[in-house]
């Protein structure tokens, strides 16, 4: 039973007040995923530059090597991101390579932009179906479980800091926030 | 490349002029008087014949002994001889030869003392500059300190000239004709009637003659290659992939080798490879100088291996970290541990000196992009060597020191260079090949640094300080005292090739007490800190650090003075050739024009290695950090051979320059070099590089090599353009430690 | 394993996790490719998978997926590639050995943008390390080599 079944959140329905209190508690934990390096660098803006941040990178700066990503956000027009970041099976253990995983490194949709973003920013964009890939919670949750690079973000190899909890405790937390009615703060 | 190996094995080398069937040619043959006594000294393997021109029926051979890393040494050296032997280059090959005393370089050496270049009896030689000259180790053969051309400039021609002579004096012989009648063109004799004959058919009748004497050298205004754009011989290869480095060497049953060496340049006190042995492709693991090497039978299984050895490592003779070595240098300005006080004009000491700066220069690796790799083939009787290398002489005889096999039978194949910057002015990687080598008698083994061992293990620039304090009076520069402090390069590098060097290093003060001012108060003193980390030559070598101080210093003072710092550096300069390239950068940048707010320009000089180049960089202070715009750099080797070639070489050293400045430095951690690859070490991004315009003049007395005089200036320029942009003095390299950059 | 190189079918013997560099360089005697990294940083290993440039130091040779193209089936001398023959007019190699990479890089690029910007220039082709300092006349090589194929 990896994940929190969703019956049993909707067999013993909460108050309102304590869904609300309980959803947003689980909504600052997703925050703190969405904001850290590990998965921010790569959800950014209109520029199309990945960022490089962390506790391994430093202060922010836009990735080295003057690398854009491009309206494709996959580097076509340029460099692909896949030259360096390859789609490989073997695990990300040689140290200062570009990670790779399973299939094709690009950056988030250029409407999944959350580098910098506030809490409520951030919040009101992934409860809004025309800014989160037109996904309920559910299929959010879904996708989460699925998407290899959610999977890296938590399990990134090598010395690299992984994102914070773990992708069941993010997957848990936004069940739990979308069962609370997917409330933001400021709300 | 590579017929040579072949003839050579089978007659070149072994002590006669007349191969079979061919002629060689050297400068040699015809300065040694006939009753000079050298023939009768020499041993086997030390050929009487001194060979640039090698001539058989198969074809033309031309020998180029000075090392190829990138500056196009084998191509410039081709032409020289070309230019007087009437080929077309390409009608030849060109080959590095293999190691002889007859290619000492006599270039620089000859700068700083007076030399015998009859004298090719090599330890002699040797022994005599360790305990005379200042630069020991220029005297062997060796490719350095920007040397190829002036050493080769009249040396090449010469042989040029000697084989086409001979070859017209065998032409003569065959056809009966005289001499005086006979021309020369695209690797033919031309008879009078317009009938030709082939250099190659008169090989075997050319190897039957005296050499002749040496002609007069043709006038310049004569030269149909040198002194014109030339095309490199190695441009193809090298865009097309088909260029061989020492890496690529294949040779049958070849394996790979790779080595765990302690980053601390300490002994293994104990190390575990029982898992590294189990690994798939692994022949052998083995001890070696300081660390362990794997052999395998694939370059990434060997490193892989490596890396599964656990290791328990010696301590480092040298501190743990880089609070100890500044402070060794800080501590070095006393009195006692003065070097060299070559320059001490008017009265530095007692003069007024309100004006003070400090200025750091750290640890550089040289990085080059091909790894340090050599590949060995050990027998009871014999040693080969591949590998690319500046020094092939004392590489045998260092390896003839470790295995015992005579020198005569170390054979050193020099490899095309994918760059050094004096990467390959040690050996270290050579002495492990071999060591590995000698495990598997009879198979050749290649031996692989990887980026992480080739920076863990690199003889580093010298770490520096300097202390300035002047003065100035009514507008003018009037006191200029500059004390620099480091250990000696010389002692560092020549004590790992068993030579100790007494006296003053005159790389502690090159680029800062030989620089042509006249500053009423100018003094210039060197102190020689401790030996700390291990350093050796990086590209310009002592001036890479003190071109930096000297300069950054002087912009200071005409700061202070309120001067413009072009025209207060014209002004002082005492030395028309250099006047000339200052006023050249200010003619191409248009010195003095406006910029608007957000710009600067800065000009940066230099003497080194004999050439004066200036250079003047402008910079915009964005949002985003500093900004490298355009450069203007102007040099001054007295002639130039290849402007095309010129041009890449001096932009490719003022780049190198200021891209190290930027952002690059090596730091001890616990006596560990931080810096692992380069995403530690980016030093210039093609995004980041600026326009670069370069003009060359040809004031000079005398012709000198360029490979180097473009680094020293580019650091201060730019330093020098960022404080213009922002009032910001920066005097410690590298620079993004004080100023973010695009 | 099987794969293409340059149009030829090999069969190697080599654990999936070799990076291709390798498999090429000491497997297949290939030598075009650099080793000068081992972690991108210097892109002087690239080479063309299915025309798409990939740092063959960091794909595993199992991972592979299409036909490998090296420098040395680029072009010829006999037959240059048109950036190629752009790096030779502009002289631009000094010790060459990363000029395998930026060609890879730059042919690869151009197929996708034969009419590029400096900026743009500049954004293919920074990943590729130059230690020499080659950049200038890489950059106008590369212009050169885009008016060329505009031509062709």
């Amino acid at each position: 039973m990896k994940y929190l079944p969703l019956a049993i959140l909707l067999l013993f329905p909460l108050s309102a007040a304590a869904q609300d209190s309980e959803g947003l508690e689980a909504w600052d934990r997703i925050y703190q995923v969405t904001a850290h390096p590990r998965c921010a660098n790569c959800h950014v803006g209109p520029d199309n530059i990945p960022v490089w941040s962390g506790p391994s990178l430093g202060a922010p700066r836009p990735h080295g090597m003057n690398i854009t990503a491009g309206d494709s956000r996959i580097g076509a027009e340029t460099l692909p991101c896949a030259a360096c970041h390859v789609s490989s099976t073997q695990p990300n253990d040689t140290p200062h390579a570009p990670p790779h995983i399973d299939g094709f490194w690009q950056l988030a949709p250029v409407e999944f932009e959350w580098f910098g973003k506030s809490t409520k920013e951030v919040c009101n964009q992934l409860r809004d179906p025309d800014r989160n890939g037109g996904r309920s919670f559910v299929e959010l949750a879904d996708h989460l479980k699925h998407d290899a690079f959610v999977a890296w973000g938590f399990n990134p190899g090598g010395k690299r800091q992984p994102a914070p909890f773990t992708l069941r405790d993010h997957v848990n937390d936004v069940l739990a926030w979308g069962v609370a009615g997917q409330p933001c703060p400021g709300d | 490349m590579g017929r040579i190996r072949t003839i050579a094995r089978r007659s070149f080398l072994i002590g006669s002029a007349a191969l079979l069937g061919g002629v060689a040619f050297g400068a040699v043959m015809y300065r040694r008087p006939h009753k000079n006594p050298l023939p009768e000294q020499l041993v086997a393997g030390e050929a009487a014949i001194t060979p640039y021109v090698l001539i058989t029926p198969d074809g033309i051979t031309l020998i180029a002994p000075r090392a190829d890393k990138g500056q196009g040494a084998y191509s410039v050296q081709a032409a020289l001889i070309a230019e007087e032997l009437d080929v077309r280059l390409d009608q030849v090959t060109v080959d590095p030869g293999l190691p002889a005393p007859v290619y000492y370089n006599t270039a620089l050496a000859s700068d700083l003392l007076p030399i015998r270049s009859t004298n090719t009896n090599y330890l002699a030689d040797l022994a005599r500059r360790v305990a005379d000259a200042p630069v020991k180790f220029l005297g062997i053969q060796i490719t350095g300190g920007s040397t190829t051309v002036p050493d080769g400039y009249d040396k090449l021609r010469h042989a040029g000239a000697v084989a086409r002579e001979t070859l017209k004096a065998a032409a003569a012989r065959k056809t009966g004709l005289d001499t005086a009648q006979l021309t020369t063109k695209d690797a033919h004799v031309v008879l009078p009637d317009g009938t030709t004959l082939s250099y190659t058919s008169l090989a075997a009748t050319a190897a039957g003659i005296e050499p002749a004497d040496a002609p007069a050298l043709r006038d310049p205004s004569e030269w149909r290659y040198l002194g014109k754009p030339m095309q490199r011989l190695d441009m193809v290869a090298k865009s097309t992939g088909a260029q061989e480095y020492g890496i690529d060497v294949q040779l049958p049953d070849l394996l790979h080798a790779a080595v765990r060496l302690n980053p601390r340049r300490g002994v293994v006190i104990s190390h575990d490879a029982t898992q590294a042995e189990t690994m798939r492709g692994v022949r052998s693991i083995l001890p070696i100088t300081g660390g362990l090497g794997v052999i395998a039978d694939n370059t990434w299984r060997a490193m892989q291996a490596a890396q599964a050895i656990t290791v328990e490592w010696g301590p480092a003779p040298y501190p743990a970290g880089m609070d100890a070595h500044w402070q060794a240098l800080s501590d070095s300005f006393t009195k006692e541990q003065i070097d060299s006080q070559y320059r001490d004009d008017g009265d530095a000491a007692v003069a007024e000196r309100p004006i003070t700066a400090e200025y750091r220069a750290p640890y550089l690796a040289h990085a080059p992009l091909e790894p340090i790799n050599a590949t060995a083939l050990v027998t009871d009787t014999r040693i080969d060597i591949w590998t690319g290398t500046q020094i092939p002489r004392f590489i045998q005889s260092n390896i003839s020191a470790l295995t015992g096999i005579d020198t005569d039978n170390i054979h050193v194949h020099v490899q095309m260079i994918g760059g050094s910057f004096g990467h390959r002015l040690e050996d270290q990687v050579v002495r492990h090949a071999v060591e590995l080598a000698m495990s598997m008698k009879g198979t050749p083994v290649k031996l692989t640094y990887s980026r992480e061992e080739d920076f863990a293990q690199d003889f580093t620039r010298q770490i520096a300080m300097a202390r300035m304090a002047g003065s100035v009076t009514s507008g003018n520069v009037e006191t200029c005292d500059l004390g620099i402090a480091m250990p000696s390069i010389i002692a560092s590098q020549m004590g790992r090739q068993g030579f100790p060097a007494a006296g003053p290093d005159t790389q502690i003060v090159a680029g800062a007490w030989d620089q042509p001012f006249d500053i009423p108060n100018y003094r210039v003193t060197g102190y020689r800190a401790p030996d700390l980390a291990p350093i050796s030559s990086w590209r310009s070598v002592g001036a890479s650090t003190n071109g930096f101080f000297h300069d950054c210093a002087l912009d200071e003072l005409i700061h202070a003075a309120g001067a413009d710092p072009l025209a207060e550096r014209i002004r002082l300069c005492n030395h028309a050739p250099s006047r000339k390239v200052l006023e050249a950068v200010g003619e191409m940048s248009d010195w003095g024009s406006d910029m608007g707010e957000t710009r600067g320009r800065g000009v940066g000089f230099c003497l080194s290695f004999g050439v004066p180049c200036a250079v003047v960089v402008e910079v915009t202070n964005s949002a985003q950090g500093i900004r490298l715009d355009k450069v203007f750099a102007a040099a001054d080797v007295g002639r130039i051979i290849d402007p095309v070639n010129f041009e890449a070489q001096v932009s490719g050293g003022v780049i190198f320059g200021m891209g190290h400045a930027i952002n690059c430095e090596i730091t001890y951690a616990d006596s560990a070099a931080q810096q692992t690859n380069y995403h530690q070490y980016e030093a210039m991004r093609l995004y980041q590089c600026p326009e670069v315009t370069v003009r060359g003049l040809e004031n000079g007395d005398r012709i000198r090599g360029i490979g180097e005089p473009g680094v020293p200036p580019a650091a201060p320029a730019l330093a020098n353009a960022i404080f213009a942009a922002t009032g910001q003095r920066i005097r410690e390299m590298p620079f993004n430690k004080h100023i973010r950059f695009v | 394993m099987k794969l293409t190189v340059n149009g030829t079918r090999h069969d190697v013997d080599v654990e999936p996790e070799m990076p291709l560099l390798w498999v090429l360089r000491d497997e297949l005697g290939i030598t075009g490719p650099k080793y000068g990294c081992g972690i991108a940083q210097c892109g002087a290993c690239t080479v063309h998978v299915d025309g798409q440039p990939v740092r063959s130091c960091q794909l595993p040779v199992g991972d592979l997926d299409g036909e490998v193209t090296t420098i040395e089936a680029l072009g010829t001398p006999d037959a240059l590639h048109a950036v190629q023959a752009a790096w030779i007019d502009h002289q631009v190699a000094q010790c060459g050995y990363c000029q395998s990479g930026q060609i890879m890089t730059a042919a690869a690029f151009l197929e996708v943008n034969a009419t590029p910007t400096d900026a743009e220039i500049d954004q293919a082709l920074s990943a590729n390390l130059c230690r020499c300092g080659t950049y200038p006349r890489i950059r106008a090589a590369v212009k050169s080599a885009a008016a060329r194929l505009n031509e062709a």
